[in-house]
């Protein structure tokens, strides 16, 4: 049974949620979990304090509630899965190394980012958004999937160095500024910034099996986007133009 | 040499000798069903006894687009070697000449779950001359490989099992026709999931022997024992009265079982579609490490 913890109230202040990963809470049983203190504005309170905790601790986590002042949700998670039943704050899934997270609702700035003065950011695994997500998804990712269902702020894939950040509902502007080998998806015509060329209509194979598995995911990804075609826009000119901007061309893409 | 009947059919109460090799399953998809066989049938091509070909393949099956990791229609090959690195040249070779090159096609795993594995993706990609990228999907490797209509997607590596090559069935009948009819029957029965056939159209005409009567270097030759224009010129002559015409069919399977099974569903077949006589090849049970009596395929599948 997996364990779920399941919000009381908001909380006075920002959460650091980050300690709350299925690495470091397996085998623990609900009293030692609801005993767990993570970081709320100045001061540290108690799990129990915020969450109802229920079932046993293995390799899932449901999260349930409005999340929305709980930073860092699967920040740092390298195995495991999960699932978050409502909106979350930023910094989601933040340096993530592998497992799978799933959130049904929205994500704030920087999902899947890299910490304040890293460069490096996710390096594995999955992130899922039902809703959209704030600013700078996926910066200085090198490997991994971050989809979002609806559409991604500013700065997507900002300095990312691989891996892939996909827009089901588009990317925002100035995606993929400084990236270098990465590939950003936008289910939606947009204009890449000038850093990008456009080179040829494709039917990328790769992203077929991507968009496939963040279906299986939990995402609603319409057969049109699997069949394509896809613009690809090559950049960032300034880096390697090694990087893509896969932008949606076929029927209805530019909704 | 002792028999039993089944139906009009006289089966010999002997067995056919197989031997332990090391297999691959390859997804070839395309955008249609057509370039994907066209994919399969290139690669599967040359590859028809693991003596002169390196290796033995067929195509398995067709996949319904549902059953494909890219939703596309595909077709599921089988290669067999005698071993794991055997395996993984001819993969190499063969999906880089027959599979990359055709038109719209991708290539994956047929056997994600097996321990052992060899590189594809990993090796192929250099053809990619440094513009080659690679996305993990799933917790698996994928590498894209640029080419002039778009991309090439494959594998990072295909999963090696443990098969059995070589069981086979021996038809015959009155005539060619006949015995080519009954042949066709049995090869229609015996195709299926885990089964390679690897001759073509599944049938081999040109039996072999191990070495030969009249030189020290060749590796095989006819079996004369079962041609039947020999029969009187030879004393040690295999075919039976009545028979004008032996056709073999050679068995590749991804286990003892796949093999048995579908040499038991050949040899009904064959019994129904007018086969007279069914018999088997064998090294006299000392070189293969697989016995299938035919005796034991008396049940109906």
């Amino acid at each position: 049974m997996t364990l779920t913890l399941t919000l009381r109230s908001d909380p006075p202040a920002r959460v650091d949620a980050a300690p709350l990963i299925p690495e470091r809470l397996r085998g623990l049983a609900p009293s030692e979990i609801a005993a767990l203190e993570v970081r709320c504005g100045g001061e540290m309170l108690a799990v129990g304090d915020l969450f109802d905790v229920s079932g046993t601790a293995d390799d899932g986590l449901v999260l349930a509630g409005d999340l929305r002042r709980f930073d860092g949700i699967g920040a740092g998670m390298s195995g495991g899965a999960i699932e978050v039943r409502g909106d979350v704050g930023a910094w989601a899934g933040a340096e993530m190394s592998g497992g799978v997270l799933r959130i049904f609702g929205d994500a704030g700035a920087r999902l899947g980012a890299a910490r304040p003065g890293a460069r490096v950011g996710m390096t594995g695994g999955e992130i899922v958004v039902t809703g959209g997500a704030g600013e700078e998804a996926g910066a200085g990712m090198r490997r991994g999937l971050v989809a979002v269902g609806g559409r991604t702020g500013a700065g997507s894939g900002l300095r990312m160095l691989a891996g892939t950040v996909i827009a089901v509902g588009g990317i925002g502007e100035e995606a993929g500024l400084g990236n270098k080998r990465g590939s950003l998806v936008s289910g939606r015509r947009v204009e890449p910034l000038p850093a990008y060329e456009f080179a040829a209509r494709i039917h990328p194979p790769a992203l077929g099996l991507q968009l496939r598995r963040v279906r299986e995911l939990g995402l609603a990804v319409d057969d049109a986007l699997l069949r394509g075609p896809w613009a690809r826009w090559s950049g960032d000119r300034t880096q390697l133009t090694r990087g893509e901007i896969l932008v949606f061309d076929g029927e209805n893409g530019g909704r | 040499m002792t028999a039993f009947r089944l139906g009009d059919a006289e089966v010999a109460d002997t067995f056919a000798e197989a031997f332990p090799m090391r297999y691959a399953r390859l997804v070839i998809t395309a955008a249609t069903e057509a370039w994907a066989l066209e994919a399969a049938r290139s690669m599967t091509g040359f590859a028809t006894s693991v003596i002169g070909c390196k290796c033995e393949a067929a195509i398995e099956r067709a996949l319904d687009p549902r059953d494909t990791p890219d939703g596309r229609p595909g077709v599921a090959v089988l290669l067999f070697a005698m071993d794991r690195e055997g395996v993984g040249k001819r993969v190499l070779e063969r999906v880089g000449q027959s599979v990359m090159t055709c038109p719209t096609t991708a290539c994956f795993d047929g056997l994600p779950e097996a321990e052992r594995t060899v590189p594809l993706g990993h090796s192929l990609r250099y053809f990619g001359d440094g513009f080659q990228a690679s996305k993990v999907i799933a917790g698996e490797r994928f590498w894209r490989i640029p080419v002039m209509e778009g991309e090439f997607l494959v594998c990072e590596s295909v999963g090696v099992g443990r098969g059995v090559g070589g069981g086979n069935l021996v038809i015959g009948a009155g005539d060619e026709d006949a015995a080519l009819a009954a042949a066709q029957a049995a090869v229609g029965a015996m195709r299926g999931e885990g089964i390679a056939l690897p001759f073509p159209g599944g049938i081999v005409r040109s039996g072999s022997k191990v070495g030969s009567l009249t030189s020290k270097s060749m590796p095989a030759s006819t079996n004369h024992q079962m041609a039947p224009t020999l029969r009187v010129q030879v004393e040690d002559t295999l075919v039976p009265d009545g028979v004008g015409a032996m056709f073999e069919i050679v068995i590749d399977g991804v286990s003892e079982d796949a093999v048995r099974e579908a040499m038991r569903r050949g040899l009904h077949a064959a019994a129904a579609a007018g086969a007279t006589h069914v018999t088997a090849a064998n090294f006299g049970g000392k070189l293969g490490e697989f016995h299938f009596p035919l005796s034991e395929l008396r049940e109906a599948p």
